[in-house]
Formats: structure tokens, sequence, C-alpha cells
């Protein structure tokens, strides 16, 4: 396997243009250090806007650093032997990796900087998530990226399934189809013989058996994350104790981070804010208008722009809840196993990806109407007055079903606000006034 | 005289002692019913057997016990199935064994499975015709409806008794006609019926179809969970009234979905027994289908809050949650 992908490395690449080492360190160290400063800034300004930030953020602050302290781990963990498989979409079963004592890390990427580099692989109409992803392999900016042994790619929207084609000019990648009809018995079939198959390439990458013990507690860890997670979104569900971004920042690390670890720091957290709650500790006025997300994944470090917009502005707002693929969506499934046997196991996993998902890459008998009880759901239990819709210039799943949520969405009353960027900073000037009339109208409303 | 009354005081202790067992469990689990609802069911199906078999000495208690299986069933739908019948514990035995020997479970198709759903009215109606057959090849010596129901119980095909197994002891109790003050509650004539069952039919061919039909339920309910429930004509004679449209209110008893909470992960019909699609293609609301045993295994294992609910009236007995902690269930 390790020859294959040395040949693979080496063999002349099919989409990148060739860049020169030189130009390739110059940029790299220039996009580094200015990710470095804008994870600082964001941090620093997340710690400023929240009145009363809990303690155990103080960890997720240091392991959101790209640069640091998880780098090292991962590449002391990689000298130890254990590999590392990255993955594009959230549909990547990671529990057969965990099951194969391999780090699953998603290697999706935020900068706004490496997008542009990205343009010279493919026109400038593409997704910016996926620019930016094969910028930064261009340049090997994300540790994560360049740590990975191999990647997993599912065939998810049109940008991701090239994604896949464009980075195996650098990596050993596996393509897995999922299929787009979600609740059919043939889709289902398919997707589990898709991890099945799976399953198999990785044991053969890891040398690892993956077998039923191992997998039920691969089960196990990541329904114990998901429990943590869930409680912290359950304590948003009240007066905001937590800042939305702080709360996004904390589902993000779950990406890269170590699970078990993770899941114990996300276990503290909720003890802290609980508490904060008993003593009535808000990290913003409780009457601060409450906002939720819908739409195009949204990812650390650079692409926070909204987020920030909605939390600094004037009148401020708070998210209370999300559905972003890069946050709430993440790890709000559990894999629900039946009988702990192989068979079943399998069947669980390939379930709570496919059937359980939200994306609109998907469709259904009833055309993703699980999208739209997500979104009330979310909208009566968080309580939200006001749904933005947030959308990358290039994102056409989630622009298309805009009219769709929209008409629902109006039928409670809830007003939602169509927002489309760019993986730019140019347009922080004209977000700022958008995010913020919107903001205005919905504080309206309230005293009303 | 006196071991009688000491054997009697000790099969009540004992008795009561599973009821109070099973009373505490239940309050221990009351805050999370949900939660140890298949642990929970399982004691209830143990005490019932006991009970069942303790009760059933007693003419007085087969009356009561024959009001409940025939009249409860029309408001709580299939909850006997699910919860009380000694078959069903019987079937759930051999799963616990499958799960031991880590065998994994076969399902039957969908369709296959909807067909034997409504292939249990014509089995009903088989069993019910054979006797009448049987009568007409060798006449009885008296000839009645209720000699030609006994014989078919108590006659050659004395194992498919399970086929109506709730009701039997009512129709042919081994210890005679059951009678309440010299009123007969059940079918005379059943020592007749077994004398000349006996003259009719060899010894060797009861026994043969007895180790027939014990073998094919070991096997089918090894691979397939709760295969008999599939077809069994008793839950088909529970069960009929929610088949017809006037009488959609009758089981009081009954799941509800919530739509919106509901992602469609598609565990619970995954983890139905009998494998029920109703609960997961039903947009929301009362969930309306006759094969739902109500064993509420899908309550216990939704992972979403309230989404799932077991509602008696209109009350909601209890709800799904988020269970995520890992199991240590095998």
């Amino acid at each position: 396997m390790s020859e294959k992908r040395m040949k693979s490395q080496s063999k002349e690449k099919k989409y990148v243009p060739e860049i020169s080492k030189k130009e390739i360190n110059e940029l790299r160290n220039s996009v580094k250090t200015a990710s470095e400063k804008i994870i600082a800034e964001n941090i620093e300004r997340m710690k400023k806007t929240a009145e009363n930030r809990p303690k155990e953020m103080e960890y997720f602050d240091d392991i959101a650093n790209f640069f640091g302290t998880r780098e090292k781990e991962l590449s002391e963990a990689k000298e130890s032997g254990k590999k590392v498989i990255g993955y594009m979409c959230l549909f990547a079963p990671t529990e057969l990796i965990l099951a194969a004592d391999a780090i699953p890390i998603r290697v999706n990427s935020g900068w706004y900087d490496t997008a542009k580099l990205g343009d010279r692989v493919v026109p400038v109409e593409v997704c910016p998530v996926v620019r930016s992803t094969i910028g930064a392999k261009m340049i090997g900016l994300s540790p994560y990226l360049e740590l990975s042994d191999a990647l997993i790619s599912v065939l998810t929207c049109d940008g991701m399934t090239k994604l896949g084609e464009i980075l195996s000019d650098y990596k050993h990648v596996w393509a897995m189809t999922i299929p787009r009809v979600k609740d059919s018995d043939q889709s289902l079939r398919f997707w589990n013989d898709e991890i099945k198959s799976m399953k198999s390439q990785i044991e053969d990458l890891t040398g690892n058996k993956i077998n039923r013990k191992k997998l039920k507690s691969a089960i196990e860890l990541t329904q114990k994350a998901t429990k943590a997670f869930r409680r912290l979104q359950e304590i948003r569900k009240g007066a905001p104790v937590i800042m939305g971004r702080d709360a996004m920042l904390v589902n993000q690390t779950y990406m890269w981070d170590d699970i078990t670890r993770w899941t114990e720091k996300t276990e503290a957290l909720c003890d802290e804010l609980e508490e904060m709650a008993r003593k009535k500790l808000w990290a913003c006025p409780p009457d601060t208008p409450r906002v939720m997300i819908t739409g195009t994944p949204m990812l650390w470090p650079d692409n926070w722009k909204l987020p920030t917009l909605i939390e600094e502005g004037t009148p401020q707002g708070v998210l209370v809840a999300d559905e972003l693929c890069s946050s709430e969506r993440l790890l709000y499934d559990p894999v629900g196993v039946d009988e702990w046997s192989m068979n079943d196991m399998f069947k669980a996993i390939g379930e709570r990806y496919l059937m359980a998902s939200t994306c609109p890459c998907f469709t259904s008998k009833d055309g993703n109407e699980d999208r739209i009880n997500w979104l009330l759901n979310k909208i009566k239990e968080w309580n939200i007055q006001g749904v933005i819709y947030y959308v990358v210039r290039g994102c056409m799943l989630y622009a298309m079903e805009y009219t769709r949520v929209k008409k629902v969405l109006d039928d409670i009353n809830v007003p939602v606000y169509y927002l489309d960027t760019e993986y730019t900073r140019e347009d922080v000037g004209q977000m700022k006034t958008r995010v913020e009339a919107f903001l205005e109208m919905l504080t309206a409303r309230i005293d009303l | 005289m006196i071991f009688e009354i000491l054997g009697e005081i000790l099969k009540l202790t004992v008795l009561a002692g599973l009821a109070i067992a099973g009373i505490l469990v239940i309050l221990l689990w009351k805050k999370n019913l949900a939660n140890k609802v298949t642990y929970l069911r399982f004691l209830v199906q143990v005490v019932t057997l006991v009970a069942v078999f303790y009760l059933f000495t007693y003419p007085i208690w087969q009356l009561i016990v024959l009001i409940v299986i025939l009249v409860l069933p029309l408001f709580l739908g299939r909850f006997f199935c699910g919860w009380l019948c000694p078959f069903a514990l019987y079937m759930d035995a051999i799963t616990l064994i499958r799960k031991a020997v880590k065998v994994r479970y076969r399902l039957l198709p969908d369709k296959l499975n909807k067909f034997l759903h409504n292939f249990r009215y014509i089995l009903l109606l088989i069993f019910l015709i054979i006797p009448f057959v049987l009568a007409l090849l060798n006449p009885p010596s008296s000839f009645d409806l209720s000699v030609l129901l006994a014989l078919l119980l108590s006659g050659p095909f004395e194992p498919l008794r399970i086929l109506i197994s709730p009701i039997i002891p009512l129709i042919v109790p081994w210890e005679g006609p059951l009678a309440i003050s010299e009123v007969y509650f059940s079918y005379p004539y059943v020592q007749e019926v077994i004398l000349y069952s006996e003259l009719v039919f060899s010894e060797i061919f009861v026994t043969i179809t007895a180790i027939i039909f014990v073998a094919l339920t070991f096997i089918g309910s090894f691979f397939i969970r709760r295969v008999w429930c599939r077809f069994c004509p008793t839950g088909a004679s529970i069960a009929v009234l929610n088949r017809f449209k006037g009488f959609k209110w009758a089981p009081l008893l009954h799941l509800d979905k919530d739509e919106e909470k509901c992602t469609k992960c598609g565990i619970c019909k995954r983890v139905c027994p009998v494998q029920v699609t109703e609960v997961y293609e039903q947009k929301g609301g009362k969930i309306n289908t006759s094969m739902c045993m109500l064993c509420t295994r899908c309550v216990e294992m939704c992972p979403y809050e309230d989404c799932l609910k077991v509602k008696m009236g209109g009350k909601t007995l209890f709800k799904s949650r988020n269970w995520l902690e890992p199991s240590t269930i095998e």
C-alpha cells in the first residue's frame, strides 16, 4: 500500500500545475503567519465579546490553533506508527477509522487566502470550500491534510466529488459513492456495501483488523462524544450562557481533536456552563435576539466573519443553534445499535450516516423534508427569533433549497434572511450593514 | 392435607414475591422508564407466565383472564402480544441464546412480511375449518360445534394450540369444563373428544406433529426475531379492530410520533422485532398498524428526545429520550 502511494505521489500531476518549491515555501510562510495572527485575533475577539467566558474554553482556544499542540501530537502519533486518515465530508465512517486504531481528521479548509490559490486549478465559480482546500494542499498549509495517510472522499455534492479527484494528485484518496435518494432500501444496501469495502481498505492501510470488540468500543466512543455534544446544545436552549461562536468552536474542534479528550473537556465545559446558568452569569443580555444559521459549512479559522458580525454587531445577536455540517450536524445523530454483532453494527453505522443526514445533496420520497423538520424543531425548541440562510457563491444545493425553507419559515412567521458571500474579507463592510439591519428588525419585533 | 395448604401458601408467596419484585423494578426505573424497557418487558413476561400457570388452576381466575384477554385488546391493541404472551417469551429466550452465540438475525423481505400479516386471517380460517373436515371424515357420536373445536384443540393438532393459545385453557381446560356455580363457561365434552381422538389417531402421529412444530418454531425464531408473531392468528384476532376505519380510536394504547423531531434515521425500523415499517414511514401522529405489538423497543432505541411516545388515551406513558449511554448489553 505504501509503495502504491509513493508511486501516486511521484507520478505526474493531473490537475495541479507545477509550482516551484521556493514559491510554495514563500506562500506557505506568508499564509501561515497571517493565519496564526487571524486565529489569535479571532480568539481575542471571542474573549472580548463574551461577558462571562467559561474557563474551560481555554482548552478549546488552544486546540483551535492549527499550528500548535494538536499538530505536534499528531506527528508524534504518526512516528509511533499510528495512521491518520483524513475525510472531507462528515459521511466518512469515523467509527471504522477509530476501530482500526487510526486517527480520523476532517480536512476541509476555511482559509480565504488559499481559495485564491485554488483559482489556479478550478474556476472561480466553484465552491470556495473546495478551492480553499485545493489551495491549502498546493502550498502544504494545513498540517492535518499534510499528515493524513489517506483521504476518504465521499461523493456528496459536485464540489466534493471533484475535490477528491484533484487531491489524488497528492494523496491516496478513497472515494465512497453515497446514494442520492436516502430513504430507499436499495440505496441503503448500496451504502452498506460501500462501508464494508471501506472497512477492508482501512484494514489494509493500517494493518489492524477491525473486530467486533474494537468496533464496539469505537461506537461507544462516538456515542459518548454525541452525548457530550448534545448536552452542550441542550444548555444553549436556555438564556445564552455561552456565545454562539464559542460553542461553534467547541463543535468544530471535534473535527481534529482526540475524541476521548474532546468528550471529557466538553463534559467539563457543560458542567461549568450549568453552574454558570444556576448563578445567572449570562454571556450576553438574556433578551438578545436569538439567531440561527443554516447553510454552507462555516470553517475555522478564516470563515468566521458571519458569526463575528452577528455577535459583535449593534444591536447584538446571539447564535443559539445552527444547521451546519461543520457544527451541529457533526455529531447530532448517534449510531444506534440493536445487537452488538458485526452485522448489526455495520447496518447501524450505515444508517446513521445516510438516513439521518439533512444534507441538501440528498433527496427522498418527500423531498428532503428532514431538513425542514430539523429547522422547525430547532426554531421551536431553541426559541429562535430569526434565521440567517448563509450560502457561499457556488454552493448550488443550499442556494436551491432556499425558496422551500423560506416558504415554510414564512408560514410560522419566522424571519429568514438570505446572505450570500464569498471566501473574501472585502465584503465584510457591506455584510455588516446587512446583518445589522436584520438584527435591528429582530430587536424591533421582540419589542413589539 | 397440611402439605397441600403449605404448598399453596408457598406458591402464593412466590407469586407475590415476583409481583413485588416487578413493581419495585418498575419504581426504580420509573424515572427513566424507557431506559430499560426491554428488561422490564422480560420481567413482565416471566411474571405473567408464572401467574397464568398458577391462576389457571382456579376457575374464577380463568374467567377474569378470559375477559382481560378478549376485551382489553380492543383498547390496548396488541399489548398482550408484546408484553404478556408466554410464547413470545419463548421466542425472546431463543433470541437471547442467538445473541449469546453471536449469530446474526435474518430479515424477512418486507413484502413477505406484509403478506404473512394478511395471511394469518386465512390461517385462522383454515384451522377453524379443519375440525369440521375431520368430523365429516370420522363422525363422532355426539356431533356438536363445541366438540369440533375441542377436537381441534386437544386432538392431533394439539401442538398447534399455540395458535390460539391464550384462550385455550378456557375452551379446553385440562381439568375439565370450566364452571362457576354450575354455569358453564367453556366447552363441555372434552373428555369424550380426547378419548375419541385417541381412538382415531395413533400416538405416534401426535408425537411427530409436536416434534415438527417445536423444531420449526425453534429454528424459525432462532434466525428470525419473533417469527411467530408475524402470522400468529391470535394476534390477528386481537388487533382486528384496528384495521377498520370506524375503530381507529379503539386502540387507546398506541405509539405517537412527532414529525418535527424525527430525522428519519431508521433506527425504529431496524430494531423492530417484527419489522414494522409504519413507525418509520408515517409522517407523524398516531401510528396505525395492526402489526405493531407495542413492545416499545423503538421507543427505547429512538435517540431523539420526545420523538416517539407511548400514549394511553391522551396521556404519555413514556417517551424516547437521549439514551446515548453506551449500552452494556451484549
